[in-house]
């Protein structure tokens, strides 16, 4: 091929985008006798390595170095579904998905609900899996607030607690689950090979406080009022919703006794960075 | 080619004596690849390090720990900014919203340069997120030179191009990889990443001689040098940035500098990273194939 014949530099570079992202690889997918003689006409043999051999490195790396990304971001998800399916289920996803980001930070945010819509019989507990992990990498990007003093809710005047609001910080997520995967993800990261789970009721939060990433496992009644506080329901109307559900005596002063040990320990944690007063 | 002969294009002559070497820019010593690997050793114990490289995309997109962790060791010291996507070749429009935030990284880091590789990453909207090769023709050579004359204006930095390790040629290209190089670098005025490692791979699997490529390029525009390993499959290698510096990267890192690039020398290593006391102990071998150049951080 002369100079004069090369292909435009923009005709180039959609050949060989489309050729070297082929799911099915260089010669599998994007290849066919006719573009055969094309292709050995742009792209030259190598010393020891066929053209197609050549091309073929561009395929095998753009799709292992997406599957990589995928794995750093979802390592449960991908022990818990194995090897060979994990880089099944993410070249699958990268089909579907391919990078239109300048930066791999966000690459694997649909994959939630990617794995939805799978006929595996894993297919809910992994999109789980993959919502939790999706927090944890969310709230890695999320800028820490200032953090309320630990004695802020006994300084909201008793007038206001009707209209108080707490103001959610940006790294805090709420997250209910069909399947118990956080207490999954614990096992996984402490090497106990745990199984898959069979379906239970779960709610978990996911937060930051400087560095370090921390899960917290919710009972039922917690995770309803952080759910109504972070919806910017006032918290005495919060609270009075979750006693109203309450339909014994026992459970009302098992309320009573538990409502102040959790907002504390959520404003200690930093899941507010504000209150406001109406 | 005929390069002194594109209109609205500032040529440099080759041989130019007035240009300053490597723009004036700071030689910062022997430096090491930041990586995630190695944040908590860093911020927990400074150790000592001339510079490190920051790898752009890692902090962009994000206004939460990496650049919390950035900030601190921004604090403690000098960084220079490398990217993997601004795909100065591609056929697509620059990205500005991705220029723009690359602009105010550096403004926040203060680094003192900011590189790329010399490919492009992506087409019609997609990101590969790899350095796909460009061919060396005329039409390459001129897109590639505007773009980067506009993202330095933009910047208002020169832009240091660094040569990515490549797998294919296309044929039919009239040029040899390092007159495209040296031609861009010169009709843009802008700076030289050499890395190395990358000319021993793309030497290997094009069957070139590494010498030939280091005399063709003008040393008094390399910026930055860079060392990394690689893995040799014996009918080609592949620039994994795996293991430590390979004895023949190490001779082309002395070769370079009797040619004269004068230049800080960064270890980049990106797979099966070790603690950062052995990858920070390899870089400072640099040191023995750089003769009795001053690359101890001096002004």
């Amino acid at each position: 091929m002369s100079a004069a014949s090369a292909p435009a530099l923009r005709e180039l570079q959609r050949w060989f985008a489309s050729v070297t992202t082929h799911p099915q690889g260089v010669l599998e997918g994007g290849f066919n006798p006719k573009r055969s003689k094309q292709l050995e006409r742009l792209v030259t043999p190598g010393p020891q390595l066929s053209a197609v051999e050549r091309l073929q490195i561009y395929n095998d790396g753009y799709f292992a170095r997406l599957v990589e990304c995928l794995t750093d971001d979802y390592p449960a998800l991908s022990y818990a579904l194995g090897e060979s399916d994990f880089a099944a289920l993410a070249r699958a996803y990268i089909e579907q998905h391919p990078s239109r980001s300048r930066s791999l930070n966000t690459y694997g945010k649909h994959m939630a609900t990617f794995c939805r819509t799978r006929s595996e019989p894993w297919a809910a507990f992994a999109s789980d899996l993959a919502r939790l992990e999706w927090a944890l990498v969310e709230v890695v990007h999320e800028p820490v607030s200032q953090s309320l003093a630990a004695d802020v809710l006994s300084t909201i005047p008793a007038a206001g607690w009707q209209t108080a609001r707490l103001l959610p910080s940006r790294g805090l997520r709420l997250l209910a689950f069909d399947y118990p995967v956080n207490l999954f993800f614990q096992a996984f990261r402490d090497e106990r090979e745990p199984e898959l789970p069979q379906p239970a009721p779960a709610a978990t939060v996911v937060y930051r406080q400087g560095l370090a990433l921390w899960r917290m496992e919710l009972q039922p009644r917690a995770a309803l009022l952080l759910k109504d506080l972070i919806c910017g329901v006032p918290l005495a109307v919060a609270v009075a919703a979750l006693e109203t559900r309450s339909i014994d005596v026992k459970t009302r002063e098992e309320l009573a006794r538990l409502l102040p040990q959790w907002l504390g320990s959520w404003v200690q944690s930093g899941f507010f960075n504000g209150v406001e007063l109406a | 080619m005929a390069i002194g002969h594109c209109a609205n294009t500032r040529v440099t002559d080759p041989n130019e004596n007035h240009m300053q070497e490597r723009f004036g820019l700071r030689n910062l010593g022997i430096g090491v690849g930041l990586r995630t690997a190695h944040y908590r050793e860093i911020l927990e114990h400074s150790p000592s390090v001339d510079w490190f490289e920051v790898l752009s995309e890692n902090f962009m997109q994000t206004a939460g720990r990496p650049l919390e962790v950035l900030d601190q060791i921004a604090e403690r010291y000098p960084l220079a900014m490398h990217g993997v996507s601004l795909s100065i070749g591609s056929t697509d429009p620059l990205d500005w919203d991705y220029l723009r935030e690359l602009k105010a990284l550096r403004e926040r880091t203060r680094a003192h340069w900011v590189s790329d590789h010399l490919c492009w990453t992506g087409v019609a909207g997609r990101n590969t997120h790899d350095l796909l090769p460009l061919p060396f023709t005329e039409e390459a050579l001129l897109h590639t030179a505007r773009r980067v004359r506009e993202v330095q204006n933009f910047l208002e930095t020169p832009l240091v191009l660094e040569n990515p390790s490549s797998y294919v040629e296309f044929s039919g290209t009239p040029l040899k990889e390092w007159e495209f190089l040296k031609g861009v670098v010169e009709m843009a005025d802008a700076g030289i990443l050499l890395d190395v490692n990358n000319v021993y791979v793309s030497a290997k699997n094009h069957g070139f001689d590494p010498e030939t490529y280091l005399r063709a390029l003008p040393m008094q525009r390399v910026v930055q040098i860079h060392v990394a390993g690689h893995t040799d499959y014996g009918t080609h290698a592949i620039d994994t940035h795996v293991g430590p510096v390979p004895d023949p990267v190490w001779r082309l890192l002395a070769r370079a500098r009797e040619l004269g690039a004068n230049a800080p020398v960064l270890l980049e290593w990106d797979a099966e990273i070790p603690s950062f006391a052995v990858v920070h102990a390899e870089a400072e071998r640099a040191r023995e194939f750089l003769g009795n150049v001053d690359v101890a951080g001096a002004a």
